[in-house]
């Protein structure tokens, strides 16, 4: 009994239970693990992706194509200039042509457009001298109707005079003063008729003014006419220019598709040649094998010789090419692991570039990467040699045949920042 | 990338065998911070007790008034369950014998007794604290070794070994020793802690059944004067 009251007493007053010590320790941990879920996505920051960075591009391998493959290249592009050239100078003697037209349409319509010039002047110079003509004799015509009209009146007048002598004999003062009237009344005919001839002769003038005018509007409109022509002309031979650009930037389009077309059906080539390699690999053996059984069959030999022949000539042209996409196959390796390897310095540009020469020992390990050219920055070119050390050793020289080898053991690599985020 | 990796990812794609481990480890972490919890508290709690009670011990009341108002000894703690011990064996051997080493020893021996309680009560639970401490890096070490043995299998089995085939496994191998470390590393410092105040407590209480002891023997010294005269 007293065991058990001990017991219910402890659990009674018994310090602290265990209600809220579970709880606080389980709150802390979901506090725990909620910060961890939250927080640590924020914390790790992007990754930067490594791949696809860098452009480091094989430039030269100096020793390394096969010269065929060379002088065929060569021959190819002498005869993509030799087309370029022809298509250029017979676009230019096109343009030549017809700017010569041009040329002689435009004197021919320059002497067509003086000669209706000149004609144009004649007839409006014959056309003013018919209107002064006209209103010379107008003007006569008026006079002489005008002193008609004057003599009439004067001789009304004179009749009158006669009537009214009596009356003027009565009165002489008034007949006095009327003849002073009457020289006015003259003075101011006089006067009058001096005022039309003047005005006349102003009316031609301002005619002769006015016909100046057109002839000068339309010589404003003459040279109007050539500044526009020119213009025109001006115009076409821009025309004429862009459309040459035009032409040259298509025929270079038509030349990179041409080469893209023919860089993927070389790659395309490459993965059939190689699977193709180890067949052929294959099929060399066995015939080599043939060829020393055929050896000590002599009889046997001779009835194929010329088979024998054929077939070696066949083989040195497959291994010729095998060489060719071995090497292609192994530019790309190490463009790839160098361009892995490459750490590109944060303050390089992207017109910076640097060429690293690489020498490189029989089993593909390095002996050694010196620039021989220099971007100018010091920290670019130590990246440049470092990321060439870091992708060492390119193992990969091994699979080359012999040739290749030793073609490959010193090359070039041009190191270019492409795009960098 | 980052969805792959992340750690709860990593925890529910490992194996069976690492998040049973994972599991155990969490158990004992939210175990060990309930001990730690709970242990501060009493601790904390008997600390105030006793300074009240010594304050109250040595403001001059008389020893049969403290013991009649203090509760009855079930419920009784620290230096107060040693008081009352000691004044009760005393209270009962004082009219039954007339030796006074025989009232000491046996006053001495029930004190001794309800100290031992009282160092029972105070370092409960701390020797759990102490094995999660010692034992949950090894058992996150398990985890990792169990873990890395699942990568190379894997690796065994991949034609090409990458990075990306070898890494969620070491990851998850190493969330369990993190768990092991997350777990270990609080339990270390307070079982210390936590060790190191009870152990000071107890030393409190052996002081004050030394000196309880020390009081008892002069009086008794005093009776056996006084019987003698």
């Amino acid at each position: 009994m007293a065991r058990q009251q001990r017991g219910v007493g402890r659990r009674r007053r018994g310090a602290v239970g265990y209600g809220l010590p579970t709880l606080l320790a389980i709150g802390l941990h979901v506090l725990i693990l909620v910060l961890s879920v939250i927080s640590l996505p924020q914390r790790q920051p992007d990754d930067p992706e490594t791949s696809s960075i860098v452009q480091a591009t094989l430039v030269s391998t100096e020793t390394a194509t096969d010269q065929a493959q060379r002088a065929e290249e060569a021959r190819s592009r002498a005869a993509e200039r030799q087309a370029e050239e022809q298509a250029q100078q017979q676009q230019e003697e096109e343009a030549r042509e017809q700017e010569e037209e041009r040329a002689r349409q435009a004197e021919e319509e320059s002497q067509a457009r003086e000669q209706a010039e000149r004609e144009a002047v004649e007839e409006q110079e014959r056309a003013a001298r018919e209107e002064e003509a006209r209103r010379l004799r107008e003007a006569r015509e008026a006079a002489e109707e005008e002193a008609q009209r004057r003599a009439e009146e004067a001789e009304r007048q004179a009749q009158l005079r006669q009537e009214q002598e009596a009356e003027r004999q009565r009165q002489q003062e008034a007949a006095a003063e009327a003849e002073r009237q009457r020289q006015l009344e003259e003075q101011r005919r006089a006067e009058e008729e001096a005022r039309r001839q003047q005005e006349a002769e102003e009316q031609r003038r301002r005619e002769e003014e006015e016909a100046r005018r057109q002839q000068e509007a339309e010589e404003q409109r003459r040279r109007e006419e050539e500044e526009a022509r020119r213009q025109q002309e001006a115009e076409e031979q821009r025309r004429r220019e862009e459309e040459e650009a035009r032409r040259q930037q298509e025929a270079e389009e038509q030349r990179r598709r041409e080469e893209e077309e023919a860089r993927r059906q070389q790659e395309a080539e490459e993965q059939r040649r190689r699977e193709e390699e180890e067949a052929r690999r294959q099929r060399e053996a066995e015939e080599q094998r043939r060829r020393e059984e055929e050896a000590r069959r002599a009889a046997e030999a001779a009835s194929q010789g010329l088979d024998r022949a054929i077939e070696g000539e066949s083989d040195a042209v497959a291994n010729a090419r095998q060489a060719q996409e071995a090497a292609n196959s192994f530019i790309n390796l190490v463009r790839r692991a160098v361009e892995q390897a490459w750490v590109i310095p944060p303050g390089a540009g992207n017109d910076m570039a640097a060429t690293v020469q690489v020498q490189l020992g029989p089993s593909g390990e390095l002996f050694g990467a010196t620039i021989t050219q220099s971007s100018g920055d010091g920290s670019f070119d130590r990246s440049a040699v470092q990321a060439v050390e870091a992708a060492a050793p390119f193992s990969e020289l091994r699979q080359l045949p012999a040739m290749a080898q030793r073609d490959f053991r010193q090359f070039n690599l041009r190191f270019t920042p492409g795009d960098v985020r | 990338m980052n969805d792959s990796m992340s750690i709860p990812h990593l925890i529910m794609s490992a194996s069976t065998m690492v998040q049973l481990v994972m599991l155990i480890l969490v158990i004992g972490s939210i175990l060990s911070w309930v001990v730690i919890f709970q242990r501060t508290f009493v601790l904390r709690r008997a600390r105030r007790a006793h300074q009240h009670f010594e304050e109250r011990f040595w403001s001059g009341v008389d020893l049969n008034e403290l013991y009649r108002e203090t509760p009855s000894e079930q419920e009784t703690q620290g230096a107060e369950h040693v008081f009352r011990a000691g004044f009760r064996e005393f209270n009962r051997l004082v009219p039954k014998t007339k030796s006074p080493d025989a009232i000491l020893d046996g006053v001495q021996r029930s004190m001794r007794v309800a100290w031992s309680r009282e160092e029972d009560r105070l370092t409960l639970h701390l020797v759990f604290l102490a094995t999660v401490a010692s034992a949950s890096p090894y058992i996150g070490l398990f985890g990792t070794v169990w873990g890395i043995m699942g990568s190379f299998q894997s690796l065994s089995m991949a034609q090409q070994a990458t990075l990306a085939t070898v890494a969620p496994w070491i990851a998850e191998a190493l969330i369990a020793t993190a768990m092991g470390l997350f777990a270990a590393i609080p339990a270390v410092i307070f079982y210390n802690r936590l060790s190191s105040e009870s152990g000071r407590l107890l030393g409190k209480y052996e002081d004050f059944a030394e000196e309880f002891h020390s009081i008892l023997h002069r009086n008794l010294q005093g009776r056996g004067e006084a019987v003698g005269a």
